[in-house]
């Protein structure tokens, strides 16, 4: 892991250790009182001027939407879309409420791979367009072969 | 227990209650399905701890004859059954799969109650709009987001709804869903269906219900409170009286709190030494802290067993148990001193042992523990070094920093031959898509 990723894994949630029943409860341990961090209003002199105006950092699970259940994270493996912005590596944000639409990018799941690639309306139909010239575009035969779409990007290293 | 629902004051007297009850096909086979297009309308198994028995199978593994808990090792080597893509246990993924269909669920109808990994009641009381086009929607909004395939039953009662449920999964024809709301409706499917098939009559009580003549639901429901209670006391007339509509089980939206905690586990291979042996109660002990932190609880009582293998009879028989008091604690390291004092006069060399567990009971809330005076471990410093401990391992993975006792090489562990990616839980093992 590179020190430019750390900054990231620290704003994901803890999903491993979440359980449905209990899905409110913090689930990180309480710290004691001994050991909570100064967040800039807890002084122990003069009283904090900013002690009423505590917002946190910037929690990017929140922003990616994360904890929802309709987001998933999946990992890029090839250059095929970098006229799209998407590099090998990166981490897509699917969304599998979203409805398709053309000319979006989608995770589909087609004759066994998973594939991440832009999609096309012709004809009454869903084609998954290829980014080279050398592939023919791919007739979608069910809906449900349109796993999710592709709402956000995350790269842990630029 | 027992008595009856009255209407509450939020519940309108005379709106009739309708509990659904929705629940995951094949549950864990569909999560491993969910992430990898492979496994699509394929024979799939998943396997029990240790990778012992199969514990789900897929609609193309049960029409290959695969029976639940049928000990894979031995089966396994059946000709028809090479082409079965067989699984470990990964619960991780299976718990983030039921988080996101209870979230679905709870997103659309006002009260949901998680009974099961795979089976949540619903309250769809009073919804407005069509019921039935209602829960087609909820069905397959979960299939679309969760990735889940369902079926979904509903009725008056949590019986009926139960009961709905498993007709609409033993009737393809009627797409998963199964609406029980109507007593006409309900009669067809009570006269030809066996008593059997309730909620909370097991083969036992079916027996008995069978010698009084009982064998249809329909039976069931028409034998008088008299003869029904001297058969099967309260328990039974509360289970006829939610055939016949009248609701005794309300949703319940609250887990019960823990009675106790138990991490056994059966060895990846039988252990004989004592330094195995140790490491793995060791570990457990540390696993069950692990628990009871995160849940803010203390145990007060502890008990360690360990036995052989008890499908092998012509091995050695040997098992053992110790329980005892402990200070109020759920610091791993005291844990661990505590197991293993208990589990050493238990060890006898030369057996081949194939289970062991740690038993936490007498539970109270660390927060409404008085200080000891003559406490062994330091509460303050306790408490800092399992904080420590939480939060690295809820950073960098489970297991990441842990005692030593635990054991480094971890040979005793528990096996785990083809376990999936945690595709939703793990940095590491997202789900991959190729650029197109």
């Amino acid at each position: 892991m590179t020190a430019n990723s750390t900054w990231l894994l620290s704003d994901l949630p803890p999903l491993r250790r979440s359980s449905i029943s209990r899905s409110t409860r913090l689930v990180m341990p309480r710290l004691p009182d001994v050991a909570r961090e100064y967040d800039g209003g807890n002084t122990t002199g003069f009283v904090s001027p900013a002690g009423d105006s505590l917002e946190g950092p910037i929690d990017l699970s929140e922003v990616l939407d994360l904890r929802r259940p309709h987001r998933y994270p999946v990992r890029v493996k090839g250059d095929a879309l970098l006229e799209r912005g998407i590099q090998h590596g990166d981490i897509l944000i699917a969304d599998a409420a979203a409805s398709p639409a053309a000319g979006q990018v989608v995770i589909a799941m087609i004759h066994g791979d998973v594939l991440v690639c832009q999609l096309a309306y012709r004809c009454g139909q869903w084609w998954l367009k290829p980014s080279g010239a050398d592939k023919e575009p791919q007739p979608v035969a069910d809906e449900a072969e349109i796993w999710a779409v592709v709402a956000a990007l995350v790269r842990t290293s630029v | 227990m027992g008595r009856c629902r009255r209407p509450g004051p939020n519940q309108r007297v005379g709106t009739m209650p309708i509990f659904g009850l929705i629940d995951g096909n094949s549950f864990y086979c569909s999560c491993e399905a969910a992430f990898d297009p492979t496994l699509f309308g394929q024979a799939v198994v998943v396997l029990s701890n240790n990778d012992g028995c199969a514990i789900a199978r897929s609609a193309g593994a049960k029409a290959l004859g695969i029976k639940m808990g049928d000990p894979w090792h031995l089966v396994r080597s059946k000709r028809e059954l090479c082409g079965v893509h067989w699984f470990s246990s990964n619960y991780p993924l299976y718990a983030d799969l039921s988080r996101r269909i209870y979230q679905v669920l709870t997103d659309r109808v006002p009260r949901v109650e998680p009974y099961s990994i795979d089976e949540m009641f619903l309250d769809l009381t009073a919804l407005p709009g069509n019921l039935f086009e209602r829960c087609r929607q909820i069905r397959a909004d979960v299939l679309r987001i969760a990735k889940i395939p369902t079926c979904l039953g509903w009725g008056p009662t949590k019986t009926i709804a139960k009961l709905a449920n498993s007709i609409a999964k033993h009737e393809p024809g009627l797409l998963g869903l199964c609406d029980l709301t109507n007593p006409a409706v309900r009669a067809a499917y009570y006269a030809r269906l066996p008593a059997a098939e309730v909620w909370g009559i097991g083969s036992r009580t079916a027996e008995k219900l069978e010698r009084a003549g009982v064998t249809t639901i329909a039976d069931f429901v028409a034998m008088d409170s008299k003869t029904l209670r001297d058969l099967l006391t309260v328990v039974g007339a509360r289970i006829q009286a939610e055939l016949l509509g009248v609701s005794c089980l309300p949703l319940s939206l609250m887990a019960p709190t823990r009675k106790g905690i138990a991490v056994t586990r059966s060895f990846g291979h039988p252990v004989t030494t004592w330094q195995e042996l140790r490491e793995a109660v060791a570990a457990y002990a540390s696993r069950a802290g692990e628990k009871l932190r995160t849940e803010g609880l203390q145990a007060c009582h502890m008990a360690v067993f360990l036995q052989t293998n008890p499908h092998k009879p012509d091995e050695n028989w040997h098992s053992g148990q110790r329980a005892g008091r402990i200070e109020p604690t759920s610091d791993s390291m005291t844990l661990i001193r505590e197991a293993l004092r208990m589990l050493r006069p238990l060890w006898r060399g030369g057996h081949r042992y194939f289970k062991a567990g740690v038993i936490l009971s007498d539970l109270v809330l660390a927060r409404d523990q008085p200080a000891m005076l003559f406490a062994v471990t330091d509460p303050v410093k306790s408490a800092k070094i399992m904080t420590a401990l939480d939060a690295v391992n809820a950073r960098y993975g489970r297991g990441t920093l842990r005692p030593l006792a635990t054991g480094i090489e971890r040979t005793w562990s528990t096996r785990h031959d083809r376990l999936s990616p945690r595709y939703t839980t793990s940095l590491k093992e997202m789900l991959v898509a190729t650029a197109w």
